[in-house]
């Protein structure tokens, strides 16, 4: 059974940026891009990169934070009444 | 400039209960909400255990599907049990034992209900109680003495609010712990990341199969153990189910929601949805501090209460119940302080020992002993000693072997013992590194002779069959 996550989350306002990466401080241990549930983190060049869309799909449950060891990963969340919505939470 | 007696970080079911019992005192209480209401972020726990009903009766009681529609009684914990090929070797269904002591717990194990109609219902109580709400605010950090106190929250918007007393109730990832000090970073060790789909179904197809009526008579509450994806649990709802599984942070080797499409693309998965016509309807994921015991719980003007804390149960890690009773806890240490006038850490130690007594503590004196036992089974199925690939068909040779009769019965026996005794060396090392604590935990005395009297055992062994 393939299941397509697209249509199984609903977001709403414009979250600003909530996530960032310190390129510098980035090892390319790939620990964020093995935990993200929806898949956000790439590996290019060594480095991890968030993809663009992450706004729009993030879960904010905040793994690709936790999982940083070395602190690369700044996490908070979304503008005040933005972001993921649990309709079935 | 306004001061709150009670400022309280996060609207989830500890924070709505510290506000209402801080409200009920009298005291001047606020409680905040990053969603647009209470729910709209939270994605789990929404089983709800009987001990909710002892300590919170009056609010309890008034729990019913008026208020949340898709309440669903969970009488029975039903057990699935895949081999290694995902095919399903053993199902269990289990309801209240004739030890459980007191009503309702003899009526049902948990109350499902889906947190966006639970958590706005909590918060909603705390209201009528007196409590301000505000929602849509996000707390990104403490305002500070210049002694460093901790005397008040500031928005993302940069508006200061003060208050005597703030209760951290914001959750795993909590300004209030991080910003006051008591819990800078969460150890890998310390938290569980736990994806989770939800399915909807028609009611009548549910109720054909887990209403109290139907086959497996109210049967809403399931765990599917598994060789090739840590345990999962699955709860059922009026409308629809949710299914899920967690493991710690430094544990995963591959995307966690894999895991969970290898339970749910399974053959008996995939007939049990059918079964009910069940589709997916929304996927989750959050983290879960699931810990051997709580972290640091207070300093000067401050509290921690639920997930901020570390507060889930060290076996299962259920969150609401002990967030709950320690933002009750919390509520009560600050009425006490409030009137006496002193804040500091030391007063508020109070708080620590009110919840080191509480049923919310007890849980903690095996934590340790209980959650390595877990761990190490249930949850060991990424690491390279994979305790369910001996545990499942060991389980299953033990509990089902008889229901044959492919020889005369003492023949099977034989088979059975010898067959299980080719699982006791690695069985015999588990029990001894890991269930042997429990069992003195439980027995309350030392039980460092139990491995030889396994040891006595593991080298009994029936005779060779003679011709």
């Amino acid at each position: 059974m393939k299941i397509e996550l697209k249509e199984l989350s609903q977001h709403v306002g414009d979250t600003g940026d909530f996530i960032k990466l310190n390129v510098e401080k980035c090892n390319g241990c790939g620990h964020c891009a093995t935990v993200c549930v929806m898949n956000l983190w790439l590996l290019r060049g060594g480095k991890a990169q968030l993809k663009e869309e992450y706004k729009q799909k993030c879960l904010e449950c905040a793994a690709c934070f936790s999982v940083c060891d070395i602190g690369a990963i700044d996490f908070s969340y979304p503008a005040a009444g933005t972001g993921v919505v649990y309709l079935k939470g | 400039m306004t001061e709150y007696d009670v400022l309280i970080v996060g609207a989830g079911p500890g924070g709505s209960v510290a506000a209402k019992v801080a409200a009920e005192s009298g005291l001047k209480t606020v409680f905040f909400e990053r969603g647009r209401k209470s729910g709209e972020k939270n994605s789990s726990g929404c089983g709800l255990g009987p001990r909710m009903w002892r300590e919170f009766p009056e609010l309890m009681k008034t729990l019913t599907t008026e208020v949340a529609p898709n309440l669903r009684k969970a009488a029975c914990v039903i057990n699935h049990y895949l081999n290694k090929d995902l095919e399903e070797i053993a199902l269990e269904m289990y309801y209240p034992t004739e030890s459980v002591t007191y009503e309702p717990a003899k009526q049902f194990i948990t109350m499902n209900c889906y947190r966006s109609e639970f958590d706005p219902w909590v918060a909603g109580q705390a209201v009528a109680a007196g409590a301000e709400q505000r929602t849509s605010v996000l707390i990104k950090d403490l305002v500070k003495d210049d002694k460093g106190k901790v005397i008040g929250v500031q928005t993302s918007k940069g508006e200061k609010i003060y208050g005597k007393v703030i209760i951290g109730a914001d959750g795993v990832i909590s300004t209030v712990a991080m910003r006051s000090g008591l819990n800078p970073r969460w150890r890998p060790e310390q938290i569980t990341l736990v994806p989770q789909y939800d399915f909807a179904a028609p009611p009548e197809k549910i109720d054909k199969m887990y209403g109290p009526d139907g086959l497996l008579a109210d049967a809403a509450d399931g765990i599917w153990w598994g060789v090739n994806f840590p345990s999962a649990y699955q709860v059922i709802f009026g409308d629809g189910f949710h299914i899920g599984l967690g493991s710690w942070m430094g544990q995963w080797t591959a995307n966690p929601l894999s895991y969970l499409n290898t339970l749910v693309s399974c053959k008996p998965f995939q007939r049990m949805i059918k079964a009910i016509d069940a589709k997916p309807r929304e996927v989750q994921a959050h983290l879960l501090p699931w810990t051997v015991k709580p972290i640091k719980t207070y300093t000067d003007n401050v509290m921690l209460i639920g997930d901020a804390g570390g507060f889930p149960c060290p076996l299962e890690a259920e969150g609401v119940f002990p967030a709950m009773e320690t933002g009750k806890l919390a509520a009560e240490t600050a009425i006490k302080c409030l009137a006496d006038g002193n804040t500091s850490k030391e007063a508020l130690k109070l708080y620590e020992e009110k919840w080191k007594k509480s049923s919310v503590g007890v849980e903690f004196e095996a934590g340790e002993s209980l959650q390595t036992l877990w761990k190490n089974l249930f949850f060991s199925t990424q690491s390279e000693e994979n305790n369910m690939e001996w545990f499942i068909p060991l389980w299953h040779e033990i509990r089902g072997g008889h229901y044959d009769w492919s020889e005369p019965h003492i023949v099977r026996f034989r088979q059975i013992v010898r067959k299980v005794q080719e699982y006791l060396p690695q069985a015999m090392k588990f029990v001894t590194k890991y269930a042997v604590p429990v069992l003195s935990d439980i027995m309350q005395e030392d039980l460092s002779m139990f491995p030889q009297m396994i040891k006595f055992l593991e080298t009994m062994r029936p005779k060779k069959k003679t011709k």
